[in-house]
């Protein structure tokens, strides 16, 4: 494939907000319709990598030129529906895992190695979002085949119908055992599950009060985990009349849920959050933009819908989304990987991303990974850091595994200078102060030296100095 | 050059063998061109003897035969090493066998040296053929750098009288006479050629450790090993080894005898000797070691005539472990061993005191335990109505000889049982089903089992983990069985009671005796190749292909091995290993 290197254009404007779209930015209609590239706002590599890093781990050299030709639309279509061989991926993969449910470390490892190399990275990076949403922590649960169900559910789902997710979440054994509410009795009904619900996974603080949380923890009891199985036990429900959120009735858990999913709180919380994870961390979204969305949101709770609006809008394609995320160490070491087209030790990759604050199957608190600013600091930065160095040293635990080197020979850039700039777009797509992108190529090629010897190693460093700059840090 | 041709050039000239009778005229014996501060040097003195036990055609089809070697050459890479191969056949006029023969003829002598210098001398039988085959390397080193666009790196330079010649400007090699010196450094070759000038000067051969060694190696072997252990030492990493080795409670028992003598040793010799289809390893340390002032006297019989007992057949048998050592002389050291009290020794001693009763395990517990100690390991039968394991582990169990097993059997049953009702209490406070304790017999002795049901599992085909575990004690005489299932038990109760009948005899100043059978290690892994397939994909980052090709050709190289033997001991003083290795060519 011929490579196409689209060069400055993409920094200048990605970083700059043009006035005339900065004013319609405010405009929710504007704002949240479909990005159509145009003089002002093109369809660039830097886009396309974008897009690649919000709704996937990051992109190949062929997925971006693939990006750029296919334009904004079909990209995300792409990215939005699997293609046909995913469901015997993903059936193949739930075997590997179901044979490694013996340990979370095996868990970690198959989920890290289905995420570099799935059809359809989306649904992972949305499986990743709800796994941080409904949190758990096997450290409690200590029992890696509920942990492996919870993230089956969470995949199954996590495209789908957030109803149904929550529903699946309210009865699911390794939930109630982390919430420390696996025996729900009439006589003690536990505000553990009921409490969570309605602050961390749905209303949020503030739209709810003390007497919602005892009534709905009375709706929700008959349910126990004996021996890791959820039981329903009929005499232990409180059969009584409950007053929540201003509904009355002899309510179950099952109505609770209805009840939270028809407040409007619930829609602009969740909306909110996905707001986080695909489109920015630094700009809050504004009332006005979140009442469209989370009116149709509340309709049906389609997130499939919800994430299309959102990747395809013509806010997701402007300054105030580009780059305006940290990566999180999942996303950080995938998109050295998968832009090196390679495939390392999952085992030691879950072990290295422990060490920088990420370690799957073990999310901190009920609140999961809070993100942003909270990843970065100079203990994660030096694990960074060091995590690069062991993934491109070509030795080690994880072996040669990647080489950027070949990858640059494979797409055709052979030359020290060539190379060097590959690896720039790449990775950073141009978002480089202009003085320091015409620098680095020059400095990797005196670092060479002029023997036009084996390139290997210099192209290692070089590619470690690119990923540990702040630019790669952000999505 | 590519990394391939370099490593195809590197490697041919690195597996030549030879034979010794004739070597080269007029040249020295390739050691005296081996400098003094050699810290490795093996020296391959008869290489046929090698080249026909592995290339022979017994071996030669067992080796086509392997479903991985068909794989292999079904690809094109190593198609193109067979038509290189064959492409030297033809400009060499001989067969690879043959010729590597003729070209190796005269011995082998590879040596490590200080600043990480290699040093490799091969002593040809036909010179006309070695001059013909450098030849040929030179040519295909400058036409692969033709081939690639890279500047000739092949080189000569003359140094008195030799050529020294160079493939990529960084190894060194010269030939004089029918001997081929290969150097991974120009100093490497610098130093062997001033040696040969220098014909009076110190040389490996002039060393006193060096001379000691070759004669304890063995009158007539195959090959020979020499390594100065006193440099070795000083290496921070293998000194870090030792001093771990001390520091672990387990490794200390376990290599007890081994560590030490190590320790206090100047060289290491290994001799190899080749019959049939065995190769017969003998090790020798020169560090003196008696009972009587070792810190691993715990581990080193006493006694005219003690050591350890053979080592226990039962069927399915992966390995075997038998080890002399006083459990009760160990831990009564302990103070002096480990003097750090580690958490790890507290909780030990803790669940001791617990299990028995409030026993002083050193001198009311370990004891009533004679030295006589085995392991052994086996592979397990699944009953189908039981339940089969998705993991199929092998089967171990620990067997120990007790002073006054009518005393000691009901304290050793009280603990056990204690043991596994710990564990069912603290699976129950995690809602885990736990084990059930039967009581059989197997002949007329009573065992204890314990188990966890499957009354209640419907596919029985695909169980847990836990399921290979059966936990059982049993004590026939006055043997103390301690094994992770029954079936294990039992059989080693059957074989127990026929070595009783036939009193065993120890094998005298042996401590340790270490026996694997290859066959039923293969057995086991094929057994598991699925998720040891599926362990490599996630482990080294492989795909599905490679997985296979990894564990295919593991499971390849056991079946091999048809039994690997190493006794460790003392033999009048000086610690020696035998290590014998049967392979399997059928």
């Amino acid at each position: 494939m011929v490579a196409k290197i689209d060069r400055p254009v993409a920094h200048a404007q990605s970083k700059q907000i043009h006035p005339a779209v900065s004013e319609k930015l405010k405009d929710p209609a504007w704002a949240w319709s479909a990005y159509k590239p145009d003089t002002q706002r093109p369809w660039t590599l830097a886009q396309a990598g974008h897009l690649y890093r919000r709704a996937a781990f990051g992109a190949t050299w062929d997925q971006l030129q693939q990006a750029l030709s296919d334009g904004p639309k079909l990209t995300i279509y792409k990215l939005l529906l699997p293609q046909d061989f995913i469901k015997a991926f993903n059936r193949t993969y739930d075997e590997y895992e179901t044979s490694a449910a013996g340990s979370t470390d095996s868990l970690k490892a198959w989920w890290l190695r289905r995420m570099i190399l799935t059809p359809h990275p989306l649904l992972e990076k949305m499986t990743l979002f709800w796994h941080s949403h409904f949190a758990i922590n096997n450290a409690k649960v200590k029992n890696a085949r509920l942990m492996q169900k919870n993230v089956h559910l969470l995949r199954s789902q996590a495209l789908n119908s957030f109803q149904a997710l929550l529903k699946g979440i309210s009865r699911d054994p390794a939930m109630l055992i982390w919430l420390g509410a696996e025996a729900n009795r009439k006589a003690r009904p536990n505000e553990n599950f009921a409490r969570t619900l309605m602050e961390t996974f749905t209303l949020g603080p503030g739209n709810f009060t003390e007497k919602d949380v005892q009534e709905a923890a009375r709706a929700f009891t008959g349910w126990f985990v004996l021996m890791s199985r959820l039981r329903y036990i009929p005499r232990e429900h409180d059969d009584n009349i409950k007053q929540i959120l201003g509904q009355k009735g002899n309510f179950t858990g099952d109505d609770v849920i209805r009840i939270v999913l028809e407040q409007q709180a619930t829609a602009k919380m969740l909306l909110r959050k996905l707001y986080r994870w695909l489109i920015s961390e630094t700009e809050e979204l504004n009332a006005e933009l979140i009442a469209p969305l989370a009116k149709s949101f509340a309709k049906d709770y389609n997130i499939f819908k919800l994430v299309e609006k959102m990747l395809r809008s013509n806010l997701f394609f402007s300054p105030v989304a580009y780059r305006r995320r940290i990566k999180c160490p999942v996303e950080f070491a995938l998109g050295i990987i998968k832009g090196l087209e390679g495939v390392v030790s999952t085992t030691q990759l879950a072990k290295s991303l422990a060490d920088i604050g990420q370690n799957l199957y073990h999310p901190p608190t009920v609140k999961g990974w809070i993100g942003g600013r909270h990843w970065i600091n100079s203990a994660t930065m030096v694990g960074r850091h060091n995590l690069a160095l062991a993934l491109l040293q070509g030795s080690g635990p994880y072996g040669n595994k990647l080489n950027p080197r070949a990858v640059a020979r494979k797409h055709g850039f052979s030359t020290t200078e060539s190379t060097a700039r590959f690896l720039l777009d790449l990775f950073l797509q141009g978002d480089l102060e202009s003085g320091v992108r015409d620098t680095l190529p020059k400095i990797a090629k005196a670092s060479a030296g002029a023997g036009g010897g084996d390139l290997v190693e210099p192209v290692r460093r070089f590619t470690h100095a690119i990923v540990t700059l702040p630019e790669f840090q952000l999505a | 050059m590519s990394k391939r041709l370099e490593f195809i050039l590197i490697l041919t000239l690195a597996v030549f063998e030879a034979q010794s009778t004739m070597a080269a005229q007029n040249l020295p014996p390739a050691n005296q061109w081996i400098p003094q501060n050699a810290v490795i040097t093996l020296e391959l003195t008869k290489p046929k003897v090698l080249l026909e036990m592995l290339s022979g055609e017994k071996a030669t089809a067992a080796i086509t035969a392997l479903p991985l070697y068909k794989n292999q050459a079904s690809k094109p890479k190593f198609k193109e090493f067979i038509n290189l191969i064959n492409f030297m056949e033809i400009t060499l006029d001989t067969d690879w066998r043959t010729g590597l023969a003729k070209l190796t003829g005269g011995g082998i002598t590879f040596a490590v040296c200080p600043e990480d210098t290699v040093l490799l001398i091969i002593d040809a039988e036909d010179d006309d053929m070695l001059n013909k085959f450098h030849e040929l390397l030179l040519n295909m080193a400058r036409s692969e750098a033709e081939k690639q666009e890279q500047p000739n790196r092949v080189e000569s330079t003359q140094y008195e009288d030799v050529t020294a010649w160079t493939f990529d400007g960084k190894e060194a090699h010269a030939i004089i006479g029918r001997r081929l010196v290969f150097a991974n450094r120009p100093e490497g070759l610098k130093a062997v050629l001033e040696l040969r000038a220098d014909a009076a000067g110190d040389n490996l051969t002039s060393k006193a450790a060096y001379r000691a060694a070759k004669k304890a190696a063995g009158p007539d072997p195959v090959a020979t090993v020499f390594a100065d252990l006193s440099l070795l030492k000083k290496i921070p990493d293998i000194a870090e080894l030792l001093k771990k080795s001390s520091n672990n409670p387990l490794a200390a028992l376990t290599l007890a005898g081994i560590v030490e003598a190590v320790r206090d040793s100047t060289w290491l010799a290994l001799g190899l000797d080749c019959r049939e289809s065995k190769l017969i390893i003998r090790a020798l340390v020169d560090g003196k070691t008696t009972a009587s002032t070792s810190s691993a006297a715990f581990a080193l019989p006493n006694k005219q005539g003690e050591g350890i007992l053979p080592n226990l057949s039962v069927p399915r048998r992966i390995a075997a472990l038998s080890l002399y050592r006083d459990l009760h002389s160990f831990y009564a050291a302990k103070d002096d061993l480990f003097p750090e009290r580690t958490s790890g020794l507290i909780f030990f001693e803790n669940m001791m005191g617990i299990f028995f009763s409030g026993r002083d395990l050193t001198n009311e517990v370990l004891i009533e335990t004679k030295p006589e100690i085995r392991l052994v390991v086996a592979e397990q039968q699944f009953d189908p109505t039981i339940g089969i394991p998705q993991v199929k582990f092998p089967a171990f169990a620990l067997i120990l000889r007790l002073r006054h097993p009518e005393q000691f059997n009901e304290v050793v049953e009280e603990a056990w049982q204690k043991a596994v009702g710990l564990i069912n209490f603290t699976r129950g406070q995690q809602a885990m089903p736990g084990l059930i304790i039967d009581r059989p017999f197997r002949g007329k002795t009573k065992y204890t089992v314990a188990y966890f049901s499957t009354s209640r599992i419907e596919d029985k085909t695909n169980l847990d983990s836990r399921f290979n575990v059966r936990p059982a004690l049993a004590m026939p005489g006055e043997y103390l069985i301690l094994s992770s299932t029954d079936g294990l038990a039992q059989d080693l109760i059957d074989t127990l009671h026929q070595e009783t009948e036939q009193t065993p005899k120890p094998l005298a100043g042996i401590h340790s005796l270490v026996e694997l059978e290859g066959g039923r290690l293969a057995s086991i892994l094929e057994t598991n190749r699925k998720t040891l397939v599926q362990g490599n994909m996630v482990d080294k980052g492989s795909t599905q292909e490679q997985a296979e090709a990894n564990i295919d050709m593991l499971i390849s190289l056991a079946n091999f091995v048809d039994r690997v033997k190493l006794r460790i001991g003392t033999n009048d003083g000086l610690t020696q290993a035998d290590l014998e290795i049967k392979l399997n060519f059928q």
